[in-house]
């Protein structure tokens, strides 16, 4: 190997990462690790290096470890996962989170190459899925995902796959019931322009032959389009709710009748061209409305992140076991980067934990044996074994989802303001239909029939229906840009109404790494070793990271160890005295200032110097915590309130900030919060705060990679738009505004129609003129109104 | 399982390429010379075959079926094929499909010039021809179903869509449109008259504009732009809305081709509405298209096959933008008859249809022989000279356009047309026509200079006539067992969707024959307006041989500025008995809709010998052989039966006395001639042809006092 | 004006066809992902003996 080459510093021809060592070599290709080598050769040697050429670097780092994919073979758990099977043909659809370029698509869709058994794979690329039919004869499907796993997509298998059930959901014919609408509209117009345009006196067959067309046209997009309003205005009578759907199932049927009578009697054109227009646009609108993120999932919980199986040890083999039949003393192995999917006992073997998912905190712990480790945790080095004390299903974490929270119904959400003005709307529009009707019955049946109908049709609350999805979904779009996905267009609306903050800390206000570390001290290799020995003992964050940072050194026998809760720990390590802690327990006084914290170092009474940790909060925390007094800012954080001094420089209120928070105790203090009468938004990271999250009125998850782990929730938001938050909460008040507002717009054309409806003067082209007049105009104003706001929260 | 193993063919698609290279000369060169006769009207040669009323429509039909035609089906038969992962259904269809379309081209370049014409513009050819496109046609469609039916992907790309809409669509209006009734083996009658028939011609005229030059190109556009640029299109969403929105807009625009004539207004603003309304869905096109090389103009800059799509998108997006500018009544009541149309389609045809089509030849020629293009640099000059070419073709016929129009409707103080004689407005324009013909004639040479660099290219390389590729076989959807069936039967639906655009085709020509019995209704009709006399009649089919309605309109617009020119403004009732109409499209001379009358017979007689010794500089060309030619009277009597049975009330048996009636009116004529000195045998045909001018618009004049 | 009858029977009956045609698309399938299949195009399909990487 040149030097040269070693200089340059040269990036693996697979990842792109950076290589630090030139031992993985082929081809003249650099590799960073033995992973992507063997990516490479296996690619190579099935003649696919042109998976390399249509992107630079595609591939993604991966390690594999053996058993892994054991549990796959187990036939109960191939049961849950396949969509289909039969002797001859199995079906799954995997979601592989790497999928992210053209190459990902032209391997994966090639899969045939690699296992002739495999008859088919097709990516969806926005889902991240691949959809394989293979011949279980030829392949099973742990061979296929651990050859999925050596080519380097490595599918996320879960019992709980949202995702999966997205699509297994039975497609709804919006979609289509749109086409008919719109198919219809566009005849109907073809048709009753020529009224409007004027036929001569000898075309009038015309009008007759248009007039039967147009209600050919009408039945379809009524009994088939519209129908679904029909059925929801019925349903909420049933249940004494007045919602828009009632009046607008009224306006359609009316538009229907009246249209059908005209023109049997010849009486009139008919309003057959309002009718399509308005079916037509409401649709639209509930299609704008269905906005559905593919990539990301807000109703994962434990379950989607615990394993389909562990590895069970009977009668001295290991034999996968699936999650559910996961007994108490049953004997587990973990290996490395596997999670631990019930509370157990450390039986055997080097436990170092990390906890990032559950609390958020990423350095990993250590645990002694005979120590109950608690759900969630995930090994991170040699195998270990655990004796299970708890069934999954009551473990730490997951008794949580025992919890009402979890089985509470989502209608307990605040009413939209739709709704709210909806049954208003629908009581004085009948009134004013009635009044009309009586006021004209004495003297001119037809016209107070005339009038009655009109009013219905003119108005129908069309444009009202449409501001809110459009504006939501506009918004939506803007978050979306933003790093900040919601749930549906709803939250929005409830985004606005927030007007509590409540926070975790680990994860959520700071970085997932936490803090970085520098030593200002001279230390030479013994005292390293001393201060490393003393260290290991703690489980203090700080400790852990101190002992990460002088590396794997031999531990040598510590006595006389002591921590002191808050100020450091004492330890006598072969002879030496050593003493690690802060000012207060060095000096015996406090003189932190900057948000440097210290840890100074003492060997045998010699001071020797510090570490300064540098906290990483989220860039903006102190916009955020701008927000008070406007907003009531609270912390829950599962951690000891080692940081407490600091994060007052941040949040005003020391009654604020709670500590050593157990999951169960978070929801709590959320539903008191509620009871209070506030409306409280919940930002979170970590399983444990999944019940808070849920109990919320709005439950934001904050996570660094939205295809990795949240909690169910409202809304994941993307680290990066963290110090938005304020300028999301802004932008949404302002959303509601405009809602308001084009509701009154829609209002004045209702009013404009009424003017000419009461007197039951009505002519088939003023309707067909304000229906699509007002719908235009909303769309615009909406959608114009809601950019200009983003614009002015600097969000666009 | 193992993946299939098959081939694509490459021959066809070269084949098509060749046809279109050739094809786009031949129709740009003849374009040319049509071009030169507009101020050098003895660029004909004194010919009657290279006339410009004669080989306008060859022009057209040149480069809309022939050039464009092939391209489309090269286009297609590539990406087809690689879009669906399968052959084409059989090479036997794909090559009578070939030889029988070129054939149908090589008829056309000989009965056109003969003067076998159906004056129906872009649909010239008469009935045999027309039965042979519609099977071949057939022939197209089966190999495209038939490979969409064995296809080894599911997804059926958005490119694919286009192709079966254009099919389907061309199918019925080419049927529609070609409801003509047989006289002889080359002449026959329109089945519909006068109004009607203006309608169908124009539902016609604008959709196969819609359905053959912009449909298949935007599938085209949609599959080769993306591998141009080596990046999936902009948004494939948009794309796929984009065609459903298209294909249920376009078909209703057609009517605003006849703005301000006698189709009653309804269905004129009707068309104008769905015109502007059609700007949306044309525009989604452009923009996805544009946007797809957004954050790639780099690549543009260096990569003159992008360029060339470039300037296509945007012809289209302009085109389809000043489409339905056009159509609004205002706007169209100056450009209609002018250049300025005929700028409008020429930006379409040669940005749009012209520039795809030579970027998708540089792309696939190189790629199916297996080499590089040729010269890079020698592209580069055809890119540069073509945009050249389309600007000096477009700015002077805008500005022709505008000059003429202007004029002719300008007033002097005393309220008198201050140019009352059509040709001092012609003279005007004649540079602009000119600098067009320079235009077109650069924008040809660019041409010539890409046939070059690709017929080295083809030298260079070796063609891969049968192109190795391997690809799963398509299984049908497992779903529940209920299901399954259900979607087996799917599978199938590419066929059913074919049988079901035939059953349309079939229902169509079954309602087809209804305006046949109910010949006239409700047109109000005038009773002064008789059918013409058998002279006249004969007169008239050589006003359409000689494709006089390819410069003078016959519908006079009631505007002021043209009833005072022409006359009275035009009725429906008066074109009850004009199978087919011949309103025209275009004013290069003077309207003749209330000839009749106007001058003596002597004049016209002079006129047609040599327009100049009559109207000094006139761009008419000499129709000397109508003096010398004798009138063809053994096709009268058919001809008499034939507009029987399309409903002309002439007596019964008067086919018999036909040509008695002839000889007698046109004795009267040679005799009239022969006052003024002038010695002519009443069997010539300007006799015939003297006698159809003297007679256009008197119909009303005789029972109303002209009005002036 | 007859003619008008028959040109709209054409139009209704040609965009029935393509009413048709959408369903039978929607029904299938075709309009479930609408994103991968402007990618895949871009990728040739190449054959052990000829591999184009262009």
């Amino acid at each position: 190997m040149p030097e040269t080459l070693t200089l340059v510093k040269p990036h693996c021809y697979h990842c792109g990462e950076e290589c630090l060592t030139t031992a993985y070599e082929t081809d003249q290709k650099q590799f960073c690790c033995q992973g992507c080598q063997s990516v490479y050769t296996i690619l190579s040697g099935a003649g696919f290096c042109s998976y390399y050429t249509y992107n630079d670097h595609p591939g993604t780092t991966r390690l594999r470890n053996d058993k892994k994919y054991d549990y796959l073979s187990d036939p109960t758990i191939l049961a849950e996962l396949l969509d289909y099977t039969d002797e001859r043909l199995s079906i799954i659809t995997l979601y592989i989170p790497h999928i992210h370029c053209s190459s990902c698509l032209w391997l994966l869709e090639q899969l045939n190459r690699f296992n002739p058994a495999i008859a088919y794979s097709r990516v969806d690329f926005l889902k991240k899925q691949l959809i394989v039919r293979f011949d279980p004869k030829g392949i099973n499907l742990q061979q296929l995902v651990e050859l999925l796993n050596d080519i380097g997509y490595e599918p996320l298998i879960s019992l709980q796959d949202i995702i999966k059930k997205q699509n297994k959901e039975v497609k709804s014919n919006l979609v289509q019931k749109i086409a008919v609408a719109g198919f219809c509209f566009g005849n109907v117009m073809l048709l009753s322009f020529p009224e409007y345009f004027g036929l001569s006196a000898f075309e009038q067959n015309f009008k007759t032959f248009f007039g039967y067309l147009n209600i050919l046209f009408g039945i379809p997009v009524v009994f088939y389009s519209g129908w679904g309003y029909f059925v929801s205005a019925w349903h909420n009578i049933r249940n004494k709710i007045l919602n828009i759907d009632f009046p607008l199932a009224l306006g359609i049927a009316v538009l229907f009748i009246r249209t059908v009578v005209e023109i049997l009697t010849h009486s009139g054109a008919g309003f057959a061209d309002t009718l399509c227009g308005l079916v037509f646009f409401l649709l639209v609108g509930k299609f704008v409305q269905q906005k559905t993120y593919h990539h990301i999932s807000f109703e994962r919980d434990y379950r989607s992140f615990f394993p389909v199986a562990v590895q069970v040890i009977a009668e001295g083999k290991e034999k996968p076991v699936p999650l559910a039949e996961l007994k108490t003393g049953h004997r587990m192995v973990i290996r490395h980067n596997e999670i631990i999917p019930a509370d157990a006992m450390l039986l055997q073997g080097e436990a170092l934990i990390d906890f990032s998912f559950v609390t958020g905190e990423a350095v990993p712990v250590n645990r002694t044996l005979g120590e109950i480790i608690y759900a969630g945790g995930r090994q991170t080095g040699e195998a270990i074994e655990l004796e299970v004390v708890k069934p999954v299903s009551q473990s730490y974490l997951t008794q949580l989802w025992n919890n009402e929270a979890f089985t509470r119904k989502q209608d307990t959400r605040m009413k939209t303001f739709n709704e709210t003005v909806s049954k208003y709307f629908t009581i004085v529009l009948v009134a004013i239909a009635v009044g009309a009707l009586l006021v004209w019955l004495p003297f001119n049946y037809r016209r107070g029939i005339d009038a009655f109908t009109a009013v219905l049709i003119v108005a129908c609350p069309c444009a009202l229906a449409l501001s809110t999805p459009f504006t939501m979904s506009a918004a939506l779009s803007i978050f979306d840009r933003n790093f900040f996905y919601l749930k549906n267009t709803a939250v929005v609306e409830q985004l606005a109404r927030i007007n509590t903050l409540v926070m975790d800390k680990t994860g959520t206000i700071t970085t997932g790494g936490s803090k970085s570390i520098g030593l200002d001290a001279e230390l030479n290799a013994e005292q390293r070793q001393l201060i490393f020995s003393a260290c290991t003992n703690s489980i203090h964050p700080l400790s852990r990271m101190i002992c990460k940072y002088l590396g794997d050194l031999i531990k040598l026998p510590v006595t006389g160890y002591r921590e002191i809760p808050g100020k450091g720990i004492t330890a006598n390590v072969n002879g030496h005295q050593v003493r690690v802690g802060n000012d207060e327990m060095i000096f015996g006084e406090v003189k932190e200032g900057n948000n440097l914290t210290r840890v100074h170092l003492m060997i045998d009474d010699a001071y020797l110097g510090y570490f300064g940790f540098q906290h990483e909060y989220r860039a903006g925390l102190e916009t955020v915590t701008g927000l008070s007094p406007a907003y009531e800012l609270y912390l829950l954080s599962g951690d000891q309130d080692h940081e407490r001094a600091e994060l007052l420089r941040f949040f005003p209120d020391n009654a604020h900030l709670f500590f050593n928070q157990s999951p169960q105790q978070k929801l709590d203090h959320i539903s008191q919060l509620q009871q209070k009468g506030l409306k409280v938004m919940m930002l979170g990271d970590g399983l444990n705060d999944s019940g808070a999250l849920k109990q919320s009125d709005l439950g934001v998850a904050v996570t660094d990679n939205v295809n990795n782990f949240s909690p169910g929730s409202d809304a994941i938001m993307d680290g990066r738009a963290f110090n938005k938050l304020p300028a999301f909460l802004r932008f949404s008040k302002d959303t509601v505004k405009i809602i308001h507002i084009s509701f009154l717009i829609s209002l004045t054309y209702n009013l404009i129609g009424l003017s000419y409806a009461v007197t039951g003067t009505l002519s088939p082209l003023i309707a067909a003129v304000l229906m699509p007049l007002s719908t235009a105009t909303i769309i615009s104003f909406t959608t114009l109104a809601t950019h200009f706001a983003a614009k002015r929260r600097k969000l666009l | 399982m193992q993946p299939e193993k098959f081939y694509y063919d490459n021959k066809i698609v070269r084949n098509f390429g060749i046809a279109t290279v050739i094809w786009g000369i031949i129709g740009m060169t003849v374009g040319l010379i049509a071009a030169i006769q507009l101020y050098h009207p003895g660029a004909n040669m004194h010919n009657q075959f290279t006339t410009f009323g004669r080989i306008r429509p060859l022009h057209t039909n040149a480069v809309i079926f022939a050039f464009v035609g092939n391209a489309i089906f090269m286009g297609v038969y590539y990406s087809l094929q690689r879009l669906l992962k399968a052959r084409m259904f059989s090479d036997i269809l794909s090559n009578i499909h070939f030889w029988g379309w070129q054939l149908i081209i090589l008829s056309a370049v000989i009965t056109l010039p003969l003067g076998y014409t159906t004056s129906h513009e872009y649909a010239e050819l008469e009935w045999p021809i027309d039965i042979a496109i519609t099977i071949i046609w057939v022939v197209f469609g089966w190999n495209m179903f038939g490979t969409i039916f064995k296809r080894r992907e599911r997804h059926l790309y958005v490119a694919i869509w286009f192709y079966i809409a254009t099919f389907v669509t061309i199918a019925v209006l080419h049927i529609v449109n070609s409801f003509e009734l047989p006289v002889s083996a080359f002449k026959s009658y329109m089945v519909y008259a006068g109004v009607q028939d203006a309608l169908v011609q124009w539902w016609y005229g604008h959709n196969a504009v819609a359905f053959f030059l912009t449909t298949p190109y935007l599938g085209m556009m949609y599959y080769f732009l993306p591998k141009m640029a080596n990046r999936p299109i902009y948004s494939y969403k948009l794309s796929i809305l984009h065609f459903w929105a298209l294909i249920f807009i376009y078909i209703w625009a057609g009517p605003h081709h006849l703005l301000y004539t006698t189709l009653p207004g309804w269905a004129q603003s009707l068309g104008v509405a769905f015109s502007i309304m059609l700007i949306a869905p044309s525009w989604g096109g452009m923009i996805n298209g544009l946007l797809t090389l957004r954050g790639a103009w780099d690549k543009v800059r260096d990569d003159v096959i992008l360029k060339f799509m470039v300037v296509g998108l945007t012809g289209y997006g302009m085109a389809t933008f000043e489409g339905p500018m056009l159509s609004l009544k205002q706007i169209n009541s100056i450009a209609h008859f002018s250049d300025w149309i005929v700028a409008h389609v020429h930006v379409g045809a040669l940005a749009w249809n012209g520039f795809l089509t030579f970027a998708i030849l540089y792309w696939l020629i190189p790629r199916i022989y297996k080499t590089e293009l040729y010269s890079k640099k020698l592209a580069a000059f055809h890119f540069w000279i073509g945009t050249l070419g389309i600007i000096f073709y477009a700015v002077p016929m805008y500005w022709a356009g505008f000059t003429q129009s202007l004029m002719l409707k300008e007033f002097t103080a005393e309220g008198m047309l201050k140019y009352p004689n059509f040709l001092e407005t012609t003279l005007r324009i004649l540079p602009m026509h000119v600098m067009r013909s320079v235009g077109g004639g650069i924008y040809l040479l660019g041409v010539i200079a890409m046939a070059f660099n690709l017929v080295k290219t083809a030298k260079q390389g070796s063609l891969v006539a049968n192109e190795a590729a391997q690809a799963m076989p398509l299984e049908p959807v497992h779903t529940l067992a209920k299901e399954s069936a259900w979607h087996r039967r799917l599978e199938r639906r590419p066929i059913q969707f074919m049988v079901l655009s035939l059953i349309v085709i079939l229902i169509g020509s079954v309602i087809e024959l209804m305006p046949t019995l109910t010949i006239s209704s409700n047109i109000p009709t005038i009773a002064s307006v008789k059918p013409y006399t058998p002279l006249e009649l004969q007169g008239r089919d050589i006003y359409i041989k000689e494709g006089c309605s390819n410069c003078h309109s016959q519908t006079v617009r009631p505007f002021r500025s043209e009833t005072e020119r022409y006359g009275e403004y035009s009725k429906a009732g008066e074109f009850v008995y004009d199978h087919p109409f011949l309103w025209g499209s275009k004013r290069t001379g003077p309207d003749l809709a209330r000839e009749g009358g106007k001058y003596g017979n002597a004049w016209h007689y002079n006129h047609l010998m040599d327009p100049r010794l009559m109207s000094p500089g006139s761009i008419m060309p000499e129709y000397g052989w109508l003096l010398t030619q004798k009138l063809d009277t053994t096709t009268t009597a058919a001809k008499i039966r034939a507009m029987q049975t399309l409903g002309v009330p002439y007596p019964k048996g008067y086919d018999k006395i036909a040509n008695a009636e002839l000889d007698k009116q046109a004795k009267a004529i040679s005799d009239n001639l022969y006052i003024d000195h002038i010695k002519v045998k009443k069997d010539k045909e300007i006799v015939a042809i003297i006698a159809y001018l003297q007679r256009l618009g008197t119909d009303i004049k005789a029972n109303k006092t002209p009005s002036k | 004006m007859s003619i008008i009858y028959f040109l709209i029977g054409c139009s209704v009956f040609l965009a029935l066809a393509f009413l048709i045609a959408f369903f039978w698309a929607q029904k299938s399938g075709q309009n479930d992902d609408l994103f991968t299949p402007g990618m895949r195009i871009l990728l040739d399909d190449e054959t052990k003996e000829s591999p184009k990487n262009d």
